[in-house]
């Protein structure tokens, strides 16, 4: 059996030593890492609550309980829904998508420039200074928004020092401060998948719409957008996956009576101790990613592979 | 001004707003971290100084304002950033490499699944790769009893490795999958039929063409994990990163040490941008060069004569570099001018708040007397406590 194992072709091709190297750090990767966590906190979800101890007791059992508080509230409460919940989890889906949307259109030009219009001595200087400031870490940049945003920051004490309003503007409790934040914070991920796709056009086709007689924008309607449609979609992609999932921008950022989704997860883990309905809650969060990534992919028909490159 | 014109305007103005929306924020925060004041601010300008990066300061209420040198915790932050940085690398680089190689040689069915599977990671939102680990481990930890799995499994920095391994290990992987996609496989066919093994091939032949994979994705991999947040924070459990350490102090208050540590990151990105493309040109200048004399030796009749011109040209660089450097000297000597640097400054902008929370404490007391002058019966909250509150930067110096 052993000996059959070892004349595989894949054992053959890569020799033993190389060969084992490889199944053990891809089994490891897959399996440990991936697979195993993921479907154990899929189980946990399902389970009470407990102290450790009492895991495997009569009181450790299969549950609907923490999916059903993510609807209906808790058994005690009045209202028929839970309303904070699930409006905690639609302002954050409906805030992502608006985040996204707002990327690519602040993107598109740029990507376009850059692509096509700029020479490639300024090319590369604008690429380089787009990746500059996310060398930096995202609380750090957050941080420097808030230094913008705060009651007595620089906005507030400049706008007042010209005269042109009275008072600050509450821009951190009105979320202004959070929104700004969430497209600042991703924005080169929607940068570069558009510039590598609109980079791959060949220009004859702009100058034959033009030659055509197309305006710029029926140009850019028919024959560049069609074209950079997987960049579009793998910039959409990751901007919304990345936008719903942030922690880091929310806790510097959001006002402290609105809540981002993965900062309630973060509550129901480390500040009441219910791992359970943080893992419930975690699950939702990765449905609805996965959900949006496949019907990104069902809508424009691009491949998994080609949303990340 | 033609309609060309007009267009070429509009994106210059466009291109200046996006790029001023870029680094407008990051800018101020650096002149902050040189204003003396305890809120990071531009306006007011106090004074001039480098104490946020130094020792901090010790405010005029008494309470402690740490500065980046003398910050013990984030110190410690730093370095434990620094060990899972070095954990991530070990374990994801070979990882990645292993499942790149690996994927040149699954079957077509196969092998949508597989990259299904590789690329996963990074559409995990990082929140819930963290959450996962904790669990899963906590719960071997438990069924481990008291040995090496439950002290293993209950220790942060451990955690915090796997966890971070889980999707920086993509990251490695898309890395090597672009190199192998240039490979010649002829190479180790060469090599095989001149009669080496396969663990031969692969240390002398493949090992060598990946190297400046390994080198970038090993940068990007220490990168990801010492920036990382959303997953650390949940695996790290009593530990603490430095991106943790940063987030409970925003949360805590924000203090001008965090603008120094953001400048000095900053300061340390450009260099290292600055320094990344030199080297890259060099180096393209290099394998043009050579090329070019390929190419020469290549025609033998020599007609692709090309005349190297030795020239100085001056870089536009320096211009800008020259203008920095005027600006700067202008603006020290008026900072020295007006006496806006030093500690003469800062003692009399501590000296003046210093009698503001003073006088705001007097009144304070003198409510409060007034409070017991009332006789009990009365405690709610119906007294007039005038306008304490009334200064905003007094209760932002207590968030620390």
């Amino acid at each position: 059996m052993n000996s059959y194992f070892f004349t595989q072709p894949f054992f053959k091709k890569n020799g033993k030593a190389i060969a084992i190297y490889f199944l053990v750090a891809i089994i490891f990767w897959f399996v440990f890492l991936v697979i195993i966590p993921q479907l154990y906190m899929l189980d946990l979800s399902f389970r009470t609550n407990v102290p450790p101890l009492e895991r495997g007791g009569p009181k450790d059992f299969y549950t609907f309980e923490h999916y059903q508080h993510f609807v209906f509230g808790s058994k005690t409460a009045q209202d028929a829904f839970n309303f904070v919940d699930l409006g905690v989890f639609g302002r954050t889906i409906l805030v992502s998508i608006f985040v996204t949307l707002a990327n690519l259109a602040f993107c598109y030009p740029i990507a376009f420039y850059i692509a096509k219009i700029a020479n490639p001595s300024t090319a590369r200087l604008l690429i380089v200074s787009l990746i500059i400031p996310f060398w930096i870490n995202e609380l750090l940049r957050s941080f420097a928004l808030r230094i913008l945003f705060a009651n007595e920051g620089v906005i507030n004490n400049v706008l007042t020092g010209i005269g042109i309003i009275d008072q600050g503007i509450l821009f951190i409790t009105y979320d202004i401060g959070l929104y700004t934040g969430l497209i600042y914070a991703y924005i080169l991920l929607m940068m570069f998948p558009l510039y590598n796709a609109i980079e791959s056009l060949d220009v004859n086709q702009i100058e034959a719409a033009k030659d055509l007689g197309s305006s710029t924008f029926r140009t850019h309607w028919r024959v560049v957008i069609p074209h950079a449609k997987p960049g579009i979609v793998s910039g959409c992609t990751m901007v919304f996956m990345l936008t719903v999932g942030a922690l880091a921008t929310p806790v510097v950022l959001s006002s402290p009576n609105t809540l981002w989704f993965p900062q309630l997860i973060y509550q129901w883990f480390n500040m009441n101790d219910n791992w359970s309905r943080g893992s419930a809650y975690s699950i939702i969060l990765l449905i609805i990613s996965v959900i949006f990534v496949l019907t990104m992919m069902r809508i424009f028909k691009v491949r998994i592979g080609e949303i990340i490159k | 001004m033609t309609s060309s014109h007009v267009m070429k305007f509009m994106m210059g103005l466009y291109l200046f707003i996006f790029f001023t929306y870029l680094f407008g924020p990051l800018i101020i925060m650096s002149f902050t971290a040189f204003n003396s004041a305890e809120f990071p601010a531009i306006t007011p300008w106090e004074c001039f100084t480098f104490r946020w990066f130094n020792e901090g300061k010790i405010a005029y209420d008494g309470q402690h304002l740490a500065g980046l040198f003398t910050d013990w915790r984030l110190h410690d932050g730093l370095i434990s950033s620094l060990i899972i940085g070095g954990g991530v690398v070990l374990l994801a680089v070979p990882i990645g490499m292993a499942a790149a190689i690996v994927l040149t040689q699954v079957k077509s069915q196969l092998r949508d699944i597989y990259y299904s599977i590789s690329i996963m990671p990074v559409l995990f939102p990082g929140v819930i790769i963290g959450i996962s680990t904790v669990v899963l481990w906590d719960r071997l930890a438990g069924l481990g009893g008291e040995g090496f799995i439950s002290e293993i499994g209950r220790n942060g920095i451990f955690l915090t490795i796997l966890a971070q391994t889980c999707f920086i290990s993509t990251y490695c992987f898309l890395i090597f999958v672009a190199r192998l996609q240039r490979f010649d496989q002829t190479q180790e066919e060469a090599a095989l039929d001149l009669g080496a093994s396969q663990t031969q091939v692969f240390f002398k032949i493949l090992i060598p063409y990946l190297a400046p994979a390994i080198a970038s994705a090993a940068v990007i991999a220490f990168l990801a994990s010492f920036e990382n947040y959303n997953t650390t924070v949940f695996s790290i459990l009593s530990d603490q990163t430095l991106t943790t350490v940063i987030a409970s102090k925003v949360r805590l208050g924000i203090s001008p040490a965090l603008s120094a540590l953001a400048l000095s990151i900053i300061a340390l990105t450009i260099i290292a941008a600055v320094t990344y493309e030199i080297l890259r040109r060099r180096e393209e200048k290099k394998y043009a060069l050579s090329q070019e004399k390929y190419v020469t030796e290549k025609a033998a009749t020599s007609r692709i004569d090309k005349d190297y011109k030795v020239g100085f040209k001056i870089p536009k660089g320096i211009v800008a570099i020259i203008l920095l450097v005027i600006l700067c000297s202008y603006g020290g000597t008026q900072i020295l001018k007006n006496d806006l640097y030093g500690q003469s400054c800062i003692d009399a902008a501590d000296k003046e708040k210093k009698s503001k929370f003073l006088d705001q404490l007097q009144v304070l007391e003198q409510n409060e007397l007034s409070d017991e002058e009332l006789g009990g019966g009365n405690l709610g909250g119906n007294q007039d406590y005038g306008d304490i509150f009334g200064d905003p930067n007094l209760f932002q110096d207590f968030a620390f």
